[in-house]
């Protein structure tokens, strides 16, 4: 085929020169955002362990809240968990640590094929393919969080008027209908996706799958050990209650007793939505500034 | 060019060893050389540092009396009795007593036993400042027979005793207790008893009708002063209780007093004749307003009500000591070395498939197996190392700091804190071994550290933080690796003390068997990394 | 706007390493520029910095005038290939190519498209993890044509290609640059450029050594030899060395002349009466030009500027 060249001189260049300045990327930026997203929409879904890690987080979630929950007997007198609800949805520990996995693979994947600098090469833009990637990584995790929890919900629901949290001691059945739950419901999906956006910017950051993952379980899984076991100053105690990741995060679960807790739940979970907000900025900066 | 065959080439160079040894050489040359590896290895040792020295706090402030001048830190301290083992021993109880010089024995029967509780209700101003509750006996009230060394806390005795729910004991030394004749005691029931001294040994005797005995069994204590006191005791331990619902840990604790009547009370040796009826420990009934101890005379029957414990002390909620700690509370920060170290562990192998240099590595040792021992091995040993000095480091600075702040660290055995630290550095090795046989088993490294972490370290804080309920966390506690922080421990539990044995102070398991469970992950998970490692294709 | 790529005074440091010192060239369409240079001379990241992977700390690497990061559908404009093996492994290599190509707003026909130009059909729903080395390159120049862009810039394409591969990828990349494109192609191996590439740029230490075409570069390297073959050597040495060439004894009865044509060998020899048993003339080949450029860095270039040899 012999093309005459001025037919690829004329350019798609002159057409579409962005305009010069921060408004002017801010909105190529934008542009660039539906083929963004549809990239890495198609990058997650093509790669089997996406499925697999997002089945493992229904699995983790829903099988750990089940143990729980069969595991747990009220008898008379003191001894019965007050929140029904919370013990239920206690999977969410778990199913965390599988919603980090992916969203640090996510990220650490590319890094570790090299094949980062052709996302890069073919989206230039490199906020945007952050942004993307987040936007896709968090509403997958959305729809597996509500099945986990809603299959958790269910097992709640099943097993413990069997367990003796009958009507007689006090326990409606769980259900939805049921205000504070559904909130406990909801706030727990959210709670997921936010954990996924958080372990994605701390990744970005980091790079390697390894370090990222031990980073955001170590930044997860220490305040509460510190909270019960070692600090016992009071001050620090409640700044720590209200201000760490997984702590404040899961306050959202209470559906009883909320005069007493360290933090009101929606606001905990705002303190988790600081915290992932934080993760990815960082990741974001540091992917700009850095080589690919 | 030479015309002809070619001779083969021979190396000149000398043969070198093929052996473990320099098997583990190389794996360590390929260890230390990593920069990332070593910082990583330091920063574990320091993140166990400063997570368990957190426990930085106010200082306890007390005072002896609402005029007295206010005391801070370790001024603080109320010094706990030790008894003859070495362990911190709870002493108080009502003691009618004569001294005996040289051989004797003391006989009595106990026709009843009965005990009141402290009321749990909140007390106004106006009422009395306690109350008594219910009439309720505690497992282990007790009442019966005691020679013991002298008044003094803390020193050597033996007892014969009938208690609320255990029957017939013979108790010495705080931490010896044997079983005699069972059954509540009462007046159509009554228990006989006897103490005979012999030296330094005293054999106790039960029995229920005063002439049919049994030899319940012999205490030797060692350095017994010719002259001891021999007598009558009560006493009654605190009623501990759970105040809310699970996962809280909010207990409450109430006075209790035991009441026994004796009669047909005979001593022979050379005793001093008149009854002398003392609190031993300051013991104050059920509080400063309600029913004291006393002791009454009427003919030959005595009237004893105590209060207290001669027991071992336990630590927890339960604890008759104030505040208190354990020397394996600034341990808590080895969890967060294990993270850090599983990280590293789990690199280890994962680096060496990500770059294809397995092969690299199975082309210099076709003996795979020998591979990963050597692996193991050295991540093993370094982790140790790392972990035993900090372990000591944060038990050192730990303790001191502990006890300038008021807080009383219960003492134990070298042995004992030997345990917990080797114990503690042998929990982060074997923990480094599993995490890098699931990384050869899974090649991948963010499912390993994933799987590690949340078999060690999600289980330990699920239990330790109660974010599940009691009964979960106890079978976390016995089924997954976390089960090796049981090495921990430093406190045993005590049979003959109902203290409220629960975490962070007190395992499921015992110390050996906990740290067992987490071998056994170990060894099974290096097993089956072996066999893949032997089949699959590098 | 002219389909090209214009570096100018590029500078980049790795540490105590300068990767790149005042790299400046052009590339242009039609003609495939060969970039060749020793290892570590800054050809990858010169790559780098043009696709706004690296950042340079001085100069500037445009597109058609703009730089990379302002492009919009940058694989339209520019297509390349930087390394093979970045493929997700466990991901289908249709798969992979069909990310990038919503990526652009392009959909699975153009990826059909591409696999046909590429020759991939076959193997292309099976994993990238799976694929050998010269199919990864395969799938490489696939993707760098999704976007039919009119400029390509490829690493080290021949490396790992099996004869028949290489002799497909210079055919291929002679006809992409008939049509007319700018295609930008990097190597080390010279033996591979000379038959593909007609114009050079050579750098070295960061540099740009040369910027020359390779009809210009061969002739202007003295890598002309005449062989000759002859029982009178020592007449033969005078003869030839009387006029003015250089004369080596490589063999007991054979000479290497450099500096004369071989026409002219045999005349003088004839006139001289020395008798001879074979005449051979042996042309510089593009590897022995290197050589010697990459040798007399500072000499060819003052050479360069003087002629004026340029494209």
């Amino acid at each position: 085929m012999n093309h005459a060249p001025p037919a690829i001189q004329a350019g798609p260049s002159a057409a579409h020169a962005a305009p010069p300045g921060r408004r002017g990327a801010l909105r190529a930026g934008l542009a660039a955002m539906p083929g963004t997203l549809h990239a890495e929409w198609t990058k997650l879904r093509t790669v089997s362990g996406t499925a697999w890690l997002l089945a493992g987080v229904v699995t983790a979630t829903a099988a750990v809240s089940a143990a729980a929950v069969a595991a747990t007997k009220c008898t008379t007198g003191l001894g019965c968990p007050a929140d029904p609800t919370k013990l239920s949805l206690t999977g969410v520990y778990l199913g965390q640590a599988v919603v980090a996995i992916l969203a640090v693979l996510a990220v650490s994947n590319e890094y570790s094929t090299g094949m980062v600098r052709v996302t890069l090469a073919a989206m230039p833009r490199r906020l945007a393919v952050l942004a993307a990637k987040a936007a896709i990584v968090g509403a997958m995790v959305l729809v597996a969080g509500a099945v986990a929890v809603a299959a958790s919900l269910l097992a709640g629901r099943l097993m413990l008027p069997g367990n003796g949290f009958t009507a007689a001691h006090g326990f409606a059945a769980l259900s939805l209908a049921h205000g504070p739950t559904l909130r406990a419901a909801c706030g727990s999906v959210l709670y997921l996706a936010l954990i996924a956006i958080f372990s994605l910017g701390i990744a970005t950051a980091v790079r390697d799958s390894a370090v990222a993952i031990g980073l955001s379980l170590g930044l997860l899984y220490l305040p509460p050990i510190l909270i019960a076991l070692t600090v016992t100053n009071p001050v620090w105690l409640h700044r720590l209650q209200r201000y760490t990741p997984m702590t404040a995060g899961l306050t959202i679960q209470n559906t009883t007793g909320l005069h007493g807790l360290p933090i009101t739940p929606w606001a905990g979970l705002g303190v988790l939505a600081l915290w992932a907000a934080a993760a990815l900025l960082t990741g974001g900066l540091l992917l700009r500034v850095r080589d690919a | 060019m030479s015309a002809g065959t070619i001779t083969p080439y021979r190396s000149a160079q000398p043969a070198g060893h093929d052996g473990f040894p320099q098997l583990l050489r190389a794996e360590w040359i390929k260890f230390r050389s990593v920069r990332g590896w070593i910082i990583g290895v330091v920063v574990a040792g320091l993140l166990m540092l400063a997570v368990g020295l957190l426990g930085v706090q106010a200082s306890i402030a007390c005072s002896s009396g609402p005029h007295a001048p206010v005391k801070h830190g370790a001024a603080c301290v109320t010094p706990v009795p030790i008894g003859p083992g070495g362990e911190p021993v709870s002493d108080s109880f009502y003691f009618v007593r004569q001294p005996l010089t040289g051989n004797g024995s003391i006989t009595a029967q106990v026709t009843s036993l009965t005990g009141v509780q402290q009321s749990a209700a909140p007390s106004g101003p106006n009422t009395a400042q306690t109350q008594a509750g219910p009439h309720v006996l505690q497992p282990w009230s007790k009442a019966g027979i005691i020679i013991k060394q002298s008044t003094k806390q803390g020193s050597a005795y033996a007892a014969m005793m009938v208690t609320g729910g255990n029957g017939v004991r013979m108790q010495y030394d705080y931490t010896q207790d044997i079983a005699g004749i069972p059954g509540k005691v009462s007046a159509v029931h009554p228990r006989w008893l006897r103490l005979t001294r012999s030296g330094d040994t005293i054999t106790g005797y039960d029995s229920a009708d005063g002439f049919h005995w049994t030899r319940v069994g012999s205490a030797d204590l060692a350095g017994l002063p010719s002259t001891v006191q021999v007598g009558l005791f009560a006493t009654s331990p605190m009623h501990v209780y759970e105040s809310s619902s699970f996962g809280s840990g909010n207990y409450n604790g109430v006075n209790t007093i035991a009441t026994g009547v004796f009669d047909h009370v005979g001593v022979s040796g050379q005793h001093g004749g008149a009854w002398a009826g003392a609190a031993v420990g300051g013991s104050q009934g059920l509080g400063p307003n309600g029913p004291g101890d006393s002791y009454q005379q009427a003919g030959g029957s005595f009237t004893v009500t105590g209060s207290g414990d001669i027991a071992p002390v336990t630590a927890g909620p339960g604890s008759s000591v104030g505040p208190s700690g354990t020397i394996e509370q600034h341990l808590v920060g080895t969890f967060a070395g294990l993270i850090a170290v599983v990280v590293i562990a789990t690199m280890f192998i994962t680096a060496e498939y990500r770059r294809g240099m397995i092969r690299l590595t199975l082309a210099a040792t076709p003996r795979r197996g020998r591979v990963l021992a050597a692996k193991a091995v050295v991540i093993g040993a370094v982790t140790f190392v790392l972990g035993l000095i900090a372990a000591i480091i944060a038990v050192l600075i730990g303790t001191r700091l502990s006890a300038n702040q008021g807080i009383y660290v219960f003492p134990v055995s070298w042995q004992t804190e030997a345990r917990v630290l080797l114990g503690t550095a042998a929990v982060l090795a074997v923990g480094a071994v599993l995490a890098l046989a699931v990384g050869t088993i899974l090649r991948r490294s963010a499912a390993a550290i994933t799987v590690v972490i949340a078999g060690v370290v999600l289980t330990y804080i699920l239990a330790m933080a109660s974010l599940v309920p009691l009964p979960v966390a106890e079978w976390l506690l016995r089924v997954t690796p976390a089960a090796g922080f049981a090495i921990q421990q430093s406190l045993p539990r005590w049979p003959q003390v109902t203290g409220v044995y629960g975490l962070p102070q007190y395992y499921p398991l015992s110390p050996w068997a906990g740290f067992a469970v987490l071998c056994g992950y170990a060894v099974v998970a290096m097993g089956l990394a072996v066999l893949l490692l032997r089949r699959r294709d590098a | 706007m002219e389909a090209t790529i214009e570096v100018t005074g590029l500078r980049k440091r790795f540490g105590p390493t300068l990767a790149l010192d005042g790299m400046t060239f052009t590339v242009d369409p039609g003609q495939v520029t060969g970039f060749v240079g020793p290892n570590g001379a800054g050809k990858s990241t010169t790559m780098r910095v043009v696709l706004g992977l690296d950042a340079a700390e001085q100069g500037t690497a445009l597109i058609g005038g703009q730089r990379y990061q302002d492009l919009r559908h940058p694989l339209s404009h520019v297509g390349s290939l930087l390394d093979a093996g970045a493929l997700q492994p466990s991901r289908s290599a249709r798969n992979h190519l069909l990310w990038l190509a919503h990526s652009q707003g392009l959909n699975a026909r153009r990826v059909d498209e591409v696999v046909g130009q590429a020759g991939l059909q076959s193997a292309i729903k099976r994993r990238a993890g799976g694929y050998s080395l010269g199919m990864r390159q395969r799938l490489g120049i696939a993707a760098a044509l999704l976007g039919d862009p009119p400029i390509l810039m490829m690493d080290e394409p021949f490396n790992g290609m099996d004869p028949e591969g290489i002799v497909w990828m210079r055919g291929f990349l002679r006809s992409l640059a008939a049509e007319g494109r700018a295609v930008l192609v990097s190597s080390h191996l010279m033996g591979e450029l000379q038959d593909t590439a007609d114009h050079l740029v050579v750098v070295g230490r960061g540099k740009v050594i040369a910027d020359t075409s390779v009809a210009d570069l061969i002739s202007a390297a003295s890598g002309d030899r005449v062989a000759v073959r002859t029982t009178a050597r020592t007449e033969a040495m005078t003869v030839l060395t009387h006029a003015g060439a250089t004369v080596a004894a490589t063999g007991p009865d054979t000479l290497t002349i450099s500096g004369l044509t071989a026409q002219r060998v045999v005349t003088l020899l004839g006139d001289g009466a020395v008798p001879f048993s074979e005449v051979s003339a042996h042309r510089a080949t593009l590897e022995e030009a290197y050589m010697e450029l990459t040798r007399d860095a500072v000499e060819f270039r003052a050479a360069a500027d003087s002629t004026g040899a340029a494209r």
